[in-house]
């Protein structure tokens, strides 16, 4: 009997490239032996041989199927390692783990997505998802803040979004220093010239818990509904296919009935910011 | 196999007296849970970048005198494992090789409250083969297709149950249900048809700051749980490279939750062992119509803190 692919073993990966974004943040770009096709808002495990797993969710483009691009902020044992890792060195991947941004259901709705800190990563990989077809959709927005100028990832890509005409796009430091021209203030201070049917829209967040939990507020006050604000939601994913319990989040499984929620799926789970 | 005032599981050997080395087939559960033959404490798991699924390391096995708590166990793990999501292939693989030979209980320990949690103290189901121990023999009931090709196999060693047999079988179980009950009465302990809704009530109580208060963090409670699941992944260096273990793992332990850079959504340890209670209590039998506690009362003992899950149930249903 043909027995499936061992669920725990990673496919092999090769380092092409080690991107640094900030001081803290580094974007590996990488080459699967065998293709990972994966859906924007999915995530995979990234193993570093001798070291251990961790879950990330890739930041490029889901339809190239021999890269992979993962966005790393140097914050523990496998990270750490990540940033160390060069050019021609082996990772294993495993996945595409859980389930994405449902985007063929936002056909013909306006679209806000909303970015903090780190949380840029997944969404990136979605902005590249939505714009490849902006057409299907209504008016798109971005609503993007970081700490601080350093902080601030995807400078590159943050630029020619923003000569798009047909996305609307600011951007917000918590903290301004002379090289900055922009808002200064939490990503909350930036929503109010969002122009849409608040109704009818559709809100998708990624970030740290507490912008997580003060935009989802706002956006409920705006006039979002419940249904349709999807939110990442992150625990400790280790065995990705919902056995080992690590990431239960009350009724669910982070990382197969996640990583992205709508706000009304998870909203009556006591302290689910924490 | 006894061994002073526990039960074990022991490889049997030929030269085993049953007598004399108080191989026991009824009485009560063991000490140990039935889990670790099935997912066990360390297993292997994956050699890097090989998609192939290790080879077992032992030869099948069947385990004889499982009781019946422990068969409910199976059930638990058999949605986490085979039912829920994809199935696992390592514990699909033990599910299907080993064999099962059951038994009834023939005593009630003191720590047993199997009735409380709505199951008898003797198998109904998910077995190959049951024995119930009466005078002069056991009575056997196949539960599989391999239960039954095993007793087709052996028919000479069979013959038909007089009906004064079954009449004994009937009286030891009435016994041994009223002696399960007595522990249930003299403890308190409520039944299930009052859990409903005693989780979430009691989110907010004071109970799990003083349950937790002598807690020592030692996840025997995990260990020693026939239901209890959760692993963690581990990479190790062996002889030929890179190897992934899954652990035991336990929801008690500070870390368990904890993630890359710090944040964790359980620091306090009430709110692990809140969160241990939620998981076997609200999270199970809302997803899989089970709760994952099978009255075997193993976590009462293994708790260096004296926490009882009886008295826990108890404060949890009488809390308002």
């Amino acid at each position: 009997m043909l027995e499936a692919r061992n669920p725990y073993s990673p496919i092999e990966a090769e380092v092409v490239d080690s991107i640094v974004e900030t001081p803290m943040i580094k974007t590996l770009e990488l080459r699967p032996r065998e293709p990972i096709p994966f859906a924007a808002g999915q995530f995979v495990e990234l193993t570093l041989p001798g070291v251990g797993e961790a879950p990330f969710t890739p930041s490029s483009r889901p339809w190239i199927e021999d890269r992979m691009f993962l966005t790393i902020m140097n914050v523990g044992k496998v990270t750490e390692a990540a940033h160390l890792l060069r050019k021609g060195d082996t990772v294993g991947l495993r996945g595409p783990l859980g389930v994405g941004y449902p985007i063929d259901s936002f056909k013909g709705r306006e679209i806000l997505v909303v970015g903090g800190g780190c949380g840029f990563a997944p969404l990136r990989s979605l902005m590249y998802s939505l714009l490849e077809r902006a057409g299907d959709f209504g008016r798109l927005y971005f609503r993007g803040g970081c700490k601080s100028f350093d902080d601030l990832v995807y400078r590159k890509e943050l630029d020619e979004w923003s000569a798009r005409q047909d996305l609307d796009i600011r951007l917000t430091l918590d903290e301004g220093d002379e090289s900055w021209t922009g808002h200064v203030g939490v990503v909350t201070t930036i929503l109010d010239d969002v122009d849409l049917d608040c109704a009818q829209g559709i809100a998708i967040l990624c970030g740290p818990p507490v912008m997580m939990k003060f935009s989802t507020e706002k956006l409920l006050k705006m006039g979002f509904r419940d249904q349709n604000i999807y939110i990442s939601m992150e625990r400790n994913m280790s065995c990705g296919v919902g056995k080992c319990g690590h990431c239960r989040l009350g009724l669910y499984y982070i990382c197969t009935d996640g990583p992205v929620f709508t706000y009304e799926q998870i909203k009556s789970i006591p302290d689910v910011w924490h | 196999m006894k061994k002073g005032q526990q039960r074990i599981f022991q490889r049997y050997h030929p030269s085993v007296d049953r007598a004399a080395d108080q191989v026991v087939i009824g009485e009560a559960r063991t000490t140990e849970p039935l889990k670790g033959f099935f997912t066990p404490a360390r297993e292997k798991v994956a050699e890097l970048f090989n998609p192939e699924i290790p080879p077992s390391e032992h030869k099948p096995f069947a385990i004889v005198g499982v009781k019946a708590c422990d068969l409910q166990g199976f059930l638990i793990q058999d949605e986490v494992f085979l039912k829920r999501g994809n199935r696992d292939p390592f514990y699909a693989r033990a599910r299907e090789e080993n064999l099962i030979i059951s038994s009834d209980c023939t005593l009630a320990l003191e720590t047993c409250f199997c009735l409380a949690l709505g199951h008898d103290p003797h198998p109904k189901g998910n077995f190959d083969i049951n024995l119930s121990e009466v005078a002069g023999g056991f009575i056997v009931e196949v539960g599989s297709p391999k239960g039954r090709e095993l007793v087709d196999d052996h028919e000479s060693l069979f013959q038909a149950v007089p009906h004064t047999l079954l009449e004994e079988r009937k009286e030891i179980r009435e016994r041994v249900i009223a002696e399960v009950q007595s522990r249930i009465d003299e403890h308190g302990v409520p039944h299930r048809d009052q859990y409903q809704g005693m989780i979430n009530r009691n989110h907010e109580s004071k109970l799990w700051q003083e349950e937790a208060g002598t807690c020592v963090e030692c996840g025997a409670c995990n260990f020693i749980c026939p239901t209890c699941h959760c692993f963690v992944l581990s990479d190790q260096q062996t002889g030929s490279g890179t190897a992934r273990f899954r652990l035991w793992d336990s929801c008690m332990v500070k870390d368990f939750a904890r993630v890359a850079g710090g944040g964790n959504p359980r620091p306090q340890l009430w709110m692990r062992l809140r969160n241990r209670f939620e998981k076997k209590l609200d999270f199970f039998p809302r997803v899989t119509g089970l709760y994952a506690c099978t009255g075997c009362g193993r976590c009462i003992p293994a708790c260096p803190a004296d926490i009882d899950i009886r008295r826990v149930l108890k404060a949890l249903v009488h809390n308002a």
